[in-house]
């Protein structure tokens, strides 16, 4: 079947219904997201927040009193109380983390420090060498050491 | 249309497309009925990763290399997200998550969660959570990984925190930044619907936050769905609606609106700032905006930018982002512009083929 011109298939009620259905979206989404970038919306918007805060206002505080007397004879902590309280273990939990940092930095110092005190293989490798050359000196100066005390005794039998 | 071109009446062909339409709906009752009971959820978040650190709400998580250690890049990368969202948006499902692709490229992965702050944090505001929060995440990323230093991507409000830490914090080790569809420069009061709703006198927001504490979660969802009201009332149940018997954009559909609808309240003191000191006055890029006793100077960046925004970014349009390219003091610096959404750049069926191989591509070369 050759396609239908203009994309309209009188054939497909269902199809050309989502066409019409999807264009007619497109122009109310266009329409109204113009009409939320004005500055009647921004004002409508304001308002909306001044009428919900002139209702909660009101509320929160008749709630808030309420439950502050009830939990106060019922000698149970308030909210202000519970906030105050998480607040501060939050801070004890700034000290503790700051705490584990020096902690942290305080280990690798002395994991630096050990490493810096025990000799390495290279370390023990040019000690080996040192000595290796001190016992060769020794072995020659052992070897030229009679004959100078035979020259030494010469010189003095001569004297 | 002339009468000529119309296509015959074919009364066969017309019930034919009415079963086939009858028959589809029929099945997508049964799942458009699954749905609305809370009968099928999709798992979200599903890479697996282990807390490394906490305090107060905020978690910090290393997901489990995926790649031996000799394939592994030297420079660890801290994903934060912003405030008013979960960040699991990183990582939605198995085969559409960005963390899942960093992780196979290599990277070492950490993400932060700020959490879902209680009355006890309506105080804490942006220098809270840029210089006293981020920087003890930081450290705890570093004494994790082993390294000082690390790249850092932020995204939407938290790409605004990442880049006031880099502008006060340009030593401590912060090699690559990224920042995606950044809120920072609002000089442009008609740029933005937010800039307009905010701007004005009649958003009483002082009023809100004393009587509040936290802006709560609902209120900042009511905003953000007003921006796109027919798109995001309508469009997307009825995008569910013609692919119900389709299971695979069911899942998507559902793993997108999970994230969509679990939002966070605004703690109420960085709630207030936003609106005063960000969008009204503009203080970041004016130099005005002080935090710790200083000027927090963009000049001082020097990290290696990269700037990703979306051309059809109607939550952070482009003006609000672009202008950090000439004001930052990195030398090595670039913008990118995508085409796609505030969210879909990151997450769209597309991002996986554009976004996340040029970032990758980006900070490959800088993570060595």
């Amino acid at each position: 079947m050759t396609q239908p011109p203009n994309g309209f298939d009188p054939n497909d009620p269902i199809g050309t219904w989502r066409a019409w259905r999807d264009a007619s979206l497109e122009a109310w989404a266009k329409s109204l997201t113009a009409m939320v970038n004005t500055e009647t919306f921004s004002q409508a918007i304001g308002a909306q927040l001044d009428a919900l805060l002139a209702i909660s206002g009101p509320v929160q505080q008749a709630v808030q009193q309420y439950m502050e007397r009830y939990l106060a004879q019922a000698q149970l902590p308030s909210r202000n109380e519970v906030v105050t309280l998480a607040e501060r273990l939050t801070n004890i939990e700034f000290r503790l983390d700051d705490m584990q940092a020096q902690l942290d930095e305080l280990t690798d110092l002395v994991r630096k420090l050990a490493v810096a005190q025990t000799p390495t293989a290279v370390d023990v490798g040019v000690i080996d060498e040192r000595l290796r050359g001190i016992e060769e000196q020794l072995t020659a100066l052992a070897a030229v050491r009679p004959s100078g005390r035979t020259r030494k005794a010469t010189t003095e039998d001569k004297e | 249309m002339t009468s000529s071109d119309a296509a015959p009446i074919d009364l066969e062909r017309m019930t034919e497309q009415l079963l086939k339409e009858i028959e589809r709906t029929t099945k997508s009752s049964d799942m458009a009925a699954r749905i609305a009971t809370n009968r099928i959820r999709v798992a979200v978040g599903q890479t697996p990763k282990e807390q490394i650190w906490a305090l107060n709400k905020m978690r910090l998580y290393h997901y489990y290399p995926q790649v031996p250690p000799e394939q592994r890049k030297p420079v660890p990368i801290l994903l934060v997200f912003a405030l008013i969202n979960r960040p699991y948006i990183f990582d939605l499902r198995p085969g559409n998550s960005f963390v899942e692709f960093l992780l196979q490229h290599g990277y070492e992965v950490y993400l932060l969660d700020w959490g879902r702050p209680g009355l006890e944090d309506a105080h804490y505001d942006f220098e809270d959570y840029s210089l006293k929060f981020l920087p003890r995440a930081i450290r705890a990323m570093q004494r994790h990984s082993g390294k000082r230093e690390f790249s850092m991507l932020g995204w939407c409000i938290g790409a605004t925190i990442v880049t006031i830490y880099a502008a006060m914090r340009p030593d401590d080790g912060l090699r690559n930044l990224i920042l995606l569809t950044a809120p920072l420069d609002f000089s442009d009061k008609e740029g933005s619907t937010f800039s307009r709703w905010l701007n004005t006198e009649y958003y009483n927001v002082d009023e809100l936050v004393r009587q509040f504490g936290n802006v709560p979660a609902a209120v900042i969802e009511y905003g953000n769905k007003m921006l796109k009201p027919v798109e995001n009332y309508i469009g997307t149940y009825l995008k569910l609606w013609d692919n119900l018997d389709n299971p695979a954009v069911v899942e998507a559909w559902l793993a997108m609106n999970t994230w969509v609808t679990d939002n966070v309240d605004f703690p109420g003191a960085a709630f207030r700032q936003w609106v005063v000191e960000f969008f009204r006055e503009n203080r970041l890029m004016e130099n005005r905006l002080m935090m710790e006793g200083r000027v927090v100077d963009v000049a001082n960046i020097r990290a290696n930018l990269l700037n990703v925004i979306a051309d059809k970014d109607h939550i952070v349009p482009n003006c609000q982002s672009r202008s950090i390219m000439d004001r930052v003091g990195s030398k090595d610096k670039k913008l990118i512009e995508l085409k796609g959404g505030h969210i879909g750049i990151m997450v769209g069926s597309g991002a996986s083929k554009r976004a996340w191989p040029l970032m990758e591509a980006w900070l490959s070369e800088r993570s060595t």
